[in-house]
This record gives structure tokens, sequence and C-alpha cells, in this order.
């Protein structure tokens, strides 16, 4: 079963990261827009391509890729099939971390104060959620925990961006509450992906462990797997992933909760297995829906959140008539 | 009744309005000697063209440097917020207000009698002059009105181009990636300066959104910034620092008119057009 996955997963997120690339208002030939990924055409469109196109792609893979990683593995650890970035509140407490050192002038003043301060509020939110709901969570208060993180980081970053100085910030406060692509540079490259790369590996390194509690806490504990380090690992990957993640491009929803549903079958129910089929259905779903939104309202581009919540709420729809079914 | 019900709003609205008899209902005099001003336009106009004991209070945007060309000139007068009860309490025998704002405000004031003068922006340089003209009739100061005209044709005629030879294109880019098209003031001013408003030669009307990358492949010959002072910072204003643009900004001519020049039209826009005009001559002189 595995076999085939992880390699077509693969071919499909080139796949989509080419079509990403190709897809533009300047409306760019195939061949330019190859040539200017390699710097071979005029400079115009050398520019387009490498400074405008390439970041943006290069984003929507590696966040995609986060949020899909993320989600696996919370929903491993807290063997909870609704632990999702988004909706546990690491999201949204992130993007208030985020907005705090943006309007305030800190990261104009040392740029590295965007992703810290993404990772912050992340790590906050994972640690107030646990404490809400409590280590071995029920569905109901885990998400009732994430509804009040949520709420509570979402009327935050709202109050913060009103009393911003910057006449624009009000209007800003649906970028970071939906999450956007648009006007990202190499720059926001540069300040997420490295910290993005860390939390990944240190998600990948859960693996195991992830195998090994499906069996329950103590058998994982007389298998020799510490528990505490684990906990950890996974703390510290989600908050460094998710944080930079939603440090540049806000908080975009339902990613992390769809792609490891929908792949968790096609990989015999095991969530150590899920966490790099994740990653890149994650990077693959992020790079359609970026595209989507820059082909589907040219003009005045839709917020990214709005095309991964239609795509994710009537998953959860079809999520909540399931676990009826299943109860009854 | 409407003057009972007058008393009930003040009375509900501030207590300070009703201890002063006489509150509503000014009478209209020649010229008026008590001018409260609601907006950032009338604003200026009244600080250019009255003595300042006549004026009994602007706009707080009025008296800021970052949206006012003559905020030197507003120190000491009284700022208003555009709310009525501020108004009522200085007991103005001439209100002045923007077309667009403070709409409540001046319904109420119309309600009790206040004259109250109101002024749409003007898209166009004819009528910026007919604008001028008439709140300067209104403020009773009709010759020193035309003075300003004169002296705004002036510095248009020295800014406008010599000869019908190519026109310069430019852009108007603001933050968040918004172009200045067709049908705006600052549209006009781009053309008064003899260049060419690419944004409205591509169709856009307005303010409009303007892709990075339809900027960077559409090339003007100049590129207009507004300068938004020391702003804060925010994503809106991020992306004028976008690489693509910086390298943009390399090739090009780069004009920075403040946007306290052109957000209004007043007598300060022929020195937006006349900035403008320098870069068209830095361009042509590269040029050949």
């Amino acid at each position: 079963m595995r076999g085939w996955l992880l390699p077509s997963l693969a071919l499909l997120v080139i796949a989509a990261f080419a079509g990403s690339l190709l897809v533009g208002p300047a409306g760019l030939a195939p061949l330019a827009v190859l040539d200017g990924l390699f710097g071979l055409r005029s400079e115009t469109v050398v520019l387009v391509v490498q400074e405008i196109r390439l970041p943006r792609s290069l984003l929507a893979a590696t966040i995609g890729a986060t949020l899909g990683l993320a989600g696996a593995a919370l929903q491993g650890y807290l063997r909870n099939p609704l632990a999702e970035p988004g909706l546990i509140g690491i999201s949204g407490a992130a993007a208030l971390g985020a907005v705090l050192t943006l309007y305030t002038g800190l990261s104009a003043a040392f740029s590295l104060a965007l992703p810290i301060g993404g990772m912050a509020g992340a790590v906050c939110a994972v640690l107030l959620v646990q404490a809400l709901a409590g280590r071995d969570a029920g569905t109901l208060s885990l998400i009732l925990a994430g509804v009040a993180v949520t709420s509570f980081a979402a009327a935050l970053t709202s109050l913060a961006l009103n009393l911003a100085p910057s006449p624009f910030a009000a209007l800003e406060i649906v970028f970071w509450l939906l999450g956007s692509l648009s006007g990202r540079s190499m720059e926001h490259v540069a300040l997420a992906v490295p910290f993005m790369a860390i939390g990944w590996l240190l998600l990948a390194s859960c693996a195991r462990g992830l195998d090994a509690l499906t069996l329950g806490e103590d058998a994982a504990r007389s298998l020799g797997f510490d528990l505490r380090a684990l906990r950890r690992r996974l703390i510290l990957g989600t908050a460094l992933s998710v944080g930079a993640a939603t440090a540049v491009a806000g908080a975009i929803g339902f990613v992390g909760l769809v792609i490891p549903h929908l792949l968790r079958p096609l990989v015999g129910y095991r969530p150590g297995a899920l966490l790099p089929v994740s990653a890149l259905g994650g990077a693959v779903l992020l790079l359609l829906a970026d595209m989507a939104v820059r082909v589907v309202t040219p003009g005045q581009e839709l917020k990214l959140g709005v095309v991964t919540a239609l795509i994710g709420a009537p998953f959860f729809f079809w999520l909540v008539v399931q676990s009826r079914r299943e109860a009854t | 009744m409407p003057r009972a019900r007058a008393v009930l709003v003040i009375a509900a609205f501030a207590i300070l309005a009703c201890l002063q008899p006489g509150a509503a209902g000014a009478a209209d005099g020649e010229r008026p000697a008590r001018v409260v001003s609601l907006n950032l336009c009338t604003d200026q106009l009244v600080l250019e063209l009255l003595e300042r004991e006549r004026i009994a209070s602007i706009s707080f945007l009025g008296a800021d440097p970052r949206y006012s060309a003559v905020a030197g000139r507003a120190r000491g007068i009284p700022r208003n917020h555009g709310r009525a009860e501020e108004v009522l309490r200085l007991d103005p025998d001439l209100v002045l207000a923007g077309t667009y704002t403070s709409r409540a405000t001046v319904a109420l004031l119309r309600r009790l009698d206040y004259r109250v003068v109101e002024m749409a922006p003007p898209r166009d340089i004819p009528a910026v002059r007919a604008q001028i003209r008439r709140i300067a009739d209104v403020l009773g100061v009709s010759k020193r009105g035309e003075a300003l005209i004169r002296a705004f044709d002036r510095k248009l005629r020295a800014a406008a181009p010599a000869g019908a030879g190519a026109r310069p294109s430019a852009v108007i880019y603001e933050a968040n990636g918004i172009a200045v098209g067709d049908g705006e003031l600052a549209d006009a001013a781009v053309e008064a300066a003899g260049l060419s408003n690419l944004a409205a030669e591509m169709g856009l009307r307005g303010p409009s959104p303007l892709s990075l990358e339809h900027l960077v492949v559409a090339r003007p010959d100049v590129l207009i910034l507004q300068n938004h002072g020391e702003n804060a910072p925010s994503q809106a204003t991020h992306l004028l620092d976008h690489p693509a643009l910086r390298h943009l900004r390399e090739r090009t001519a780069v004009a920075i008119v403040p946007e306290a020049l052109w957000t209004c039209g007043g007598p300060q826009l022929a020195e937006a057009v006349a900035r403008l005009a320098e870069a068209r001559r830095a361009v042509q002189r590269e040029g050949g």
C-alpha cells in the first residue's frame, strides 16, 4: 500500500508546484516561466518568476506541509481526530504573537522577532489547551479548550490591530484570521522556512513514539519510550513549524484536519506512517488553494482561509454525521 | 415644534449647549465670524483663506501634517472629530462639511437650522478652481479666493509640458497594491504634469488593485509613490518594500508625492503637479 503512496504524492507536489509557478496575472508562457526561473529571460520575466511567484509557491508548499504534518502529529498524540492547529487555537495564538511583534515595530527593528512572536504564541496555545483539557483529553473538552483559546486570541488580535498606529492595521484583521500568501517575498521565505524545517525534524522524530502510543501509554512506556520527551518534541515541533508558518501567512485553517483524515486509511491507520504523507498532502492542498485564489478572483484575491474553509467545512459536516452514526 | 425637539436633542447630547441661550439657529451673516470645519478638505481651505480669529474649529485631520498641507497654521485652533456635540458647543454661524463625511452630524445640524455648506471632492482641475471660488464666496473672502486661484494657475502653467511631444508613462502605486486609475484627482494631477497615467490606460477606474506582476511587466517610466510620513508598520505598506518593487524603483524614475498634497482638491495640488513635472523632466532629459 505505502510503496506507491509516497512517490505519487511527491509527484503531485511537484506538479502542483509547477502549476503554481505558471499561474499569475502577468500571463507568462510556460517556457518563459521556466527560463525566468533560471534567470535566462528578460529582467522583467526573471523578476516576476523569481521574486513574486517563486516565494509564493515555496511558502504554499512549506506551510501546507507544516499544517498537514502538525495536524497528523497532534491527532496521533492526543488520539483525537479533531486535533488540528487551527481548531485547537495554535494558529490563532501564533497570529496574535506575530501581530504583536509586527505592528509595534519590533519586527522592523529586528526581523527575526516576527517568527519568534508567532512561535511564542503557538507554545502558549499548546500549553494552555493541554492545561485546560487535560492530558488524555476527550473530544469535547479538547474542542472547548480550542474554541476558547481561538476566540480569545482572535479577540486580542482584533484589539491589537484596532489600537495599532497604522491606519491600515484594522483592515488587516482579515489577513491574520484567514491567512493569505499575497505579496509575500523571499524575505518571508528566509524568515519562516528554517524554523519550519526544524519543526518538521522534531515532529518526524515522534513517528515511532506515536505508533507505540496507539497501544496505550503504559504499553508505550513498557516498550521503552520516554513519553515526556515525546511530548516535549511534539509541542516544540508543532510550535516552531506552525508558529513560523502563521507569522508570515496568517492563520490558515482546516488543512491539518482534512489531509490526515483523507490519508489515514491509505497508511493502515498508523500515525507514524501518516506523518510524511500528510506533509506532502498538505503541500498539495495549499498549493492548489493558493492557485485557486489567484484564478477565481484575479483582481482582488480571496483570502486563503476562505478556500480551505470551503473545502474543510463540508468535510467537518461529514465528520459530525459520521461520529453520530458511530455513537448510535 | 421643531424648536422643542431641537432643545430636547441638545439636552440629550450636551448639557453645555443648553447652558448657552440661543445656541441654535444663528443668523446668516455676510461674513461668518465663527466657522467650524468638519472635513479635512474644508479645513485646509479655511486655514488658507480665513484669519484665525474667525475659525472656531477644524477637524483633527486638518491639524495632522501627515494629511494636511497647512497643518502648521492649525496651532491653537480647537479640533473636532465631526461629532454634533462638539459643534453645538461652539455655536458656529457657518459649518463646512464634506459630502461623504460626518453625515449624521450634518443631518442633525440642518435640523437645528444651522447653516451648513457641503463640499464634494473635486475630480479634476477645473473643479478645484470652482471649489476654491465657492468656499471663498461663502466665507465672504472672494478676493482672497481669486488670488489663490491665480497663484494655483501660475504654478500649474509652470509645470505643464512645453510641447505636445511624447508623454512618459507613470503609475501611482499605493499601499496594499492599489493603483489610481481614471476619474480621480490624482489622475488629473498626473495628466496636468505631462505624464500619461498607465493605470488609466490599462482600463482601471478610480483606486483599483494592480498586481505587482502587472506593475513589473508594465514598466512605467515614472513610479509615483505616496509618502506616508513616518508611517507605522503594516502589511499594506510592507508591500511597497517587496524586493520586486525595490528592483523596479532602481530602474525607473521615482516621484514621491506626500499624501497631504493631493488627498484634497486645494491650492496645494499645484505643488503635487510641480513635483510630478520634475520627475517627467528628469525622464525626458535622460531619454535625450
